[in-house]
């Protein structure tokens, strides 16, 4: 029942908002300008070619291990639960969000744009989607990998199931990181303290379940601890288990951070 | 146009703007004059919708800045300290980009842009990135960007701020040719401009308006002589003792003598007119009198003269 609560909420608070992303088509518009900035950086291709090699070294060697006789694990479970994994997971987001608010701030241009007919939700939206697009795209390279091996060997038992549930939480711990990157960024004009802080943010986040798998602590306290613990949510999702718990986890921490992004670009209007 | 009210911010421990009130008219051309930080950018950036008032009220077109912003925003064109622009893109992406912005859309976006740049020059720029433009072609993209939905308001903060000689009057050009058809807030510290450009010009400091009108109008309150130069052929100490003995005469101060004359610049009263007395006491002394003549007010000495009165040092 309260699950069901939580969602409509959430529901409702994303139905809305992009209500007002659309209205009068200018969402779109900041949307298609700042996914265009991505491409035309030199930063995302950089990024775009480590999380492809990433990526291509976690997977090759997950199948040449595999080769070596029957394992009781999937390749996705040997490609995503990698130390290659988790060093993209910590490099992309600092990088693709570090520059969505701090260089606006920087350039002044924050002030031409807040000024022109555009309200404040559409320009958060617009640059969270744009990024959200973007890291999207770095993880498509990664799809064609499976998408070859399977059409190369038709009779291997590919783990769809483990598969989807890989890319569920890949998008999961996007939405939800690039929130913290969005509210990093809207926080400083300089771009490498809002790196340095999303990093900072993002490490904290995964070693709050990290560091507390392992610390002594009472027995009652481990479950709540798990809910936390992004590795928990990324091994169970591979294994092909999508639980709604993380679902509604990650969105409405994203939702929160953003709705912070939101008034820390309002805070101008704050009357003191 | 615009309509100010008792407008007021403040920031912690500051007071940025002081409960002013004024109103531009349809197709006036006003000018926002005021030393550095008097409030110009401030009440420019409450106008925009770019931050609240802390109090009073402020309209632009009818509606209010605040309550009404989308409205007020979409009939303001306004081109901020500076011209922040974003280097990687080019002018005519850029441009087109902020006519979708403010709501154009397809073949009316286009034939806006393509205007805009026709009309401060930039038609030949439009495939240049902007982080390669010289600092006048910058400024002349940021006013493109503010006309080219073709507001009613421009508002323009410090639009010659950097440029070169040639640039500022080619701006300045392009700001009267463009006061024709729209209303335009222009701000500056530049009094030359103002006089130059402007309809009206409302004078800032310290967050309170200390005097408006038109320029020739300011100019006048203070057209009364108030520096006299005076050469004759006389001793300079007696000529100097009787020169400051004239009614008037706050202050006499030799500037040179060479064959005989000696040149003495008098400060006069404010609203006293002293070169009859000057001449009469030639005549009286018998002494030759060969120049005589009052400096005329400029924008400049009102300008000094307002902001100055009531500040030491």
């Amino acid at each position: 029942m309260s699950g069901l609560i939580v969602t409509l909420l959430l529901a409702t608070i994303a139905a809305l908002a992009l209500r007002e992303f659309f209205k009068g088509g200018t969402g779109p518009v900041l949307f298609v300008k700042e996914l265009r900035a991505f491409f035309l950086s030199p930063v995302a291709w950089v990024v775009l070619t480590l999380v492809m090699l990433l990526n291509g070294f976690s997977f090759t060697a997950a199948l040449t291990d595999l080769q070596g006789g029957e394992r009781a694990v999937t390749l996705a479970v040997y490609t995503f639960n990698s130390n290659q994994f988790w060093l993209a997971y910590f490099f992309i987001f600092p990088v693709i969000t570090m520059r969505l608010f701090a260089e606006e701030q920087k350039l002044g241009t924050i002030e031409t744009l807040l000024t022109a007919p555009v309200s404040t939700v559409q320009v958060l939206l617009s640059k969270y989607l744009a990024a959200l697009a973007f890291y999207v795209v770095l993880w498509l390279p990664s799809m064609l990998n499976f998408l070859v091996f399977r059409l190369s060997s038709p009779d291997s038992a590919a783990a769809i199931g483990s598969l989807k549930g890989s890319y569920a939480i890949i998008l999961l711990v996007g939405v939800f990181n690039i929130a913290i990157g969005c509210l990093a960024s809207a926080l400083t004009k300089n771009q490498l303290v809002a790196a340095m802080a999303c990093f900072t943010f993002c490490l904290l986040h995964f070693l709050v379940g990290y560091v507390m798998e392992s610390v002594p602590i009472q027995e009652q306290f481990r479950p709540f601890v798990a809910y936390f613990s992004t590795l928990a949510h990324v091994r169970t999702s591979i294994d092909g288990l999508v639980d709604t718990r993380q679902i509604v986890y990650y969105t409405s921490f994203a939702v929160l951070l953003l709705t912070a992004t939101f008034h820390t670009l309002e805070f101008r209007k704050w009357k003191v | 146009m615009i309509q100010v009210s008792n407008l007021s911010k403040r920031y912690v421990g500051r007071t940025a703007v002081d409960g002013i009130s004024f109103e531009v008219g349809q197709g006036e051309i006003v000018g926002f004059l005021g030393p550095n930080g008097a409030g110009k950018t401030t009440t420019i950036r409450i106008l925009t919708g770019y931050m609240p008032a802390t109090s009073g009220t402020a309209s632009v077109a009818g509606f209010d800045v605040f309550r009404d912003s989308m409205e007020a925003r979409r009939r303001i064109g306004y081109m901020p300290e500076n011209v922040p622009l974003y280097d990687d893109m080019r002018v005519k992406e850029y441009l087109r980009f902020r006519a979708q912005l403010k709501g154009m859309r397809g073949r009316a976006a286009r034939k806006a842009v393509g205007e805009a740049m026709d009309l401060c020059g930039l038609t030949e720029m439009r495939g240049k990135m902007i982080g390669a433009l010289s600092k006048g072609y910058r400024q002349r993209v940021g006013l493109a960007d503010a006309l080219v939905h073709k507001p009613d308001l421009l508002v323009l903060d410090e639009p010659t701020n950097g440029l070169d000689p040639n640039q500022i009057r080619r701006v300045r050009e392009l700001i009267k040719q463009l006061g024709l058809t729209h209303t335009i807030l222009v701000s500056t510290h530049i009094l030359s401009e103002v006089e130059m450009t402007c309809d009206r010009v409302i004078i800032l400091d310290r967050g309170k308006i200390c005097a408006s009108g038109t320029p020739a109008d300011l100019v006048g309150r203070l057209r009364t002589a108030r520096t006299v130069t005076v050469e004759l052929r006389a001793g300079a100490a007696v000529a100097a003792d009787k020169l400051k003995a004239l009614p008037g005469v706050k202050k006499v101060v030799k500037e040179g003598e060479r064959d005989g004359w000696t040149l003495f610049t008098l400060r006069a009263e404010s609203g006293r007119d002293v070169r009859e007395a000057v001449a009469s006491l030639a005549a009286e002394g018998g002494w030759a009198l060969r120049e005589l003549h009052a400096q005329g007010a400029t924008l400049e000495d009102v300008f000094v003269d307002v902001t100055q009165s009531g500040r030491t040092g």
